[in-house]
């Protein structure tokens, strides 16, 4: 398994890859942070994994 | 040496209690169970912590934390999401770790001692993992380690139905970084997580070594109702009475009490400890405090009593009953019946909750 994790340039927050495959788009969970987390922080090649991921687990 | 406290889970077998918050909040004799971790950590001279989430109750978690600055600890928050297993729970902290030995503590355990003779003797050997045991009378239902002669564990089974032995793994792990590699050869599971035990058993069967410490007093994993009464309990028994608070004269107050500066003890009160009291509670008239439990902030008891219980705060509670072994969520309210028609009980009882008459 490969893990996959982004950290937030402005609070040091680590957001897993999945989470954000799954919601795209979040304010940072961190703490008094207002950063925008976005999939497209991620590589390309680590987004098509996590997308490929994704599909396989919900076939 | 870092440490990684795991905040996530559902928190289902302490429902409802966990419908409005997350498990590691609940209070045990009026601190909440992440507190316990936060200050095993910081007696074992680790400061660094990364706390995971997952994917209810994280904002909860983060402002009761916040930076860890009034903790006395620096906090980074880790989000899991998707609950998918401990492995992958564990992997997501990896540039947090940066290289480093890190200790994981799962959030909802509590231990009697410090974990220092456990990350002291990890850092004194040369192990790429460690895992702290515990003797338990019913092995099935855990992770079952065994080990060779020199104490080093050569095997962990997770619920095995025919136990080797009564040693169990409990919520305490010390990993070297060398964890994450044999994180990302991990499988799922039957029940399709990735499981930290199955990491292990890579760490072990590629040669280790793998330390066991044992440890030493109790240990609870608060995951039920009644493990949160236990855990209240034990913590309780070892107490230091403080009475800050105010008892007006007429109140009985005996045993070891801690009770909070703004609390008070009204006449016609009496109260047994050991008992936990927390800020602005009133226990007034006729209202009998007895020991093991713990009375959460901004509460009133009157004409009621209670024993071995925890109510976790904001509540009235004013029948003229007796309640034992309860577990009482926030903004409960337990009133008479007195002076209502028909005769009878009359609730408002949350999805999941057990009540016995």
């Amino acid at each position: 398994m490969r893990i996959i994790t982004t950290t937030c340039s402005n609070c040091g927050t680590i957001v897993s890859g999945t989470l954000l495959e799954a919601e795209r788009l979040l304010k940072c969970p961190g703490y008094q942070c207002h950063e925008i987390r976005r999939f497209d922080e991620l590589s390309e090649i680590d987004r098509a994994y996590l997308i490929e991921r994704a599909t396989r687990i919900d076939d | 040496m870092k440490g990684v406290l795991l905040a996530g889970g559902t928190g289902s077998r302490l429902r409802p209690i966990t419908h409005t918050g997350p498990k590691q909040l609940i209070p045990i004799a009026n601190k909440p169970v992440i507190e316990y971790a936060i200050d095993d950590f910081k007696e074992a001279s680790i400061t660094e912590i990364g706390v995971i989430l997952g994917e209810q109750g994280r904002e909860a978690v983060r402002d009761h934390l916040g930076d860890g600055s009034q903790f006395g600890v620096e906090i980074t928050y880790i989000v899991q999401g998707k609950p998918l297993g401990l492995a992958h729970a564990v992997g997501c902290a990896r540039d947090f770790v940066d290289g480093d030995d890190f200790v994981v503590y799962l959030g909802d355990n509590i231990l009697n001692k410090p974990i220092t003779n456990f990350v002291r003797e990890f850092q004194e050997g040369e192990y790429v993992a460690g895992v702290a045991l515990q003797h338990v009378p019913n092995p099935e239902q855990f992770g079952v380690a065994t080990l060779d002669e020199a104490g080093n564990v050569i095997r962990i089974v997770e619920k095995p139905e025919d136990p080797e032995t009564d040693l169990v793994v409990i919520g305490i792990y010390l990993f070297s970084p060398q964890v994450f590699d044999a994180i990302e050869r991990v499988e799922p599971s039957a029940r399709g997580e990735y499981e930290i035990t199955d990491a292990f058993q890579i760490l072990i069967d590629e040669g280790g070594p793998v330390h066991s410490h044992r440890v030493e007093g109790w240990w609870k994993d608060t995951g039920k109702p009644e493990d949160i009464l236990e855990a209240n309990r034990l913590i309780l028994d070892d107490i230091r009475p403080a009475i800050d608070g105010t008892i007006e004269e007429g109140a009985e107050v005996v045993g070891k009490v801690d009770l909070h500066e703004t609390a008070t003890i009204e006449a016609g009160a009496v109260v047994r400890g050991p008992v936990s009291i927390a800020e602005e509670v009133v226990v007034g008239e006729a209202a009998y405090v007895g020991p093991y439990t713990s009375i959460g902030p901004q509460t009133t008891i009157r004409g009621t009593h209670i024993e071995n219980s925890v109510v976790i705060g904001e509540s009235t509670i004013a029948a003229r009953e007796t309640f034992v072994d309860s577990l009482l969520g926030r903004r409960t309210k337990l009133e008479s019946k007195e002076g209502y028609l028909p005769d009878g009980r009359r609730l408002v009882v949350g999805e999941n909750s057990r009540l016995r008459f």
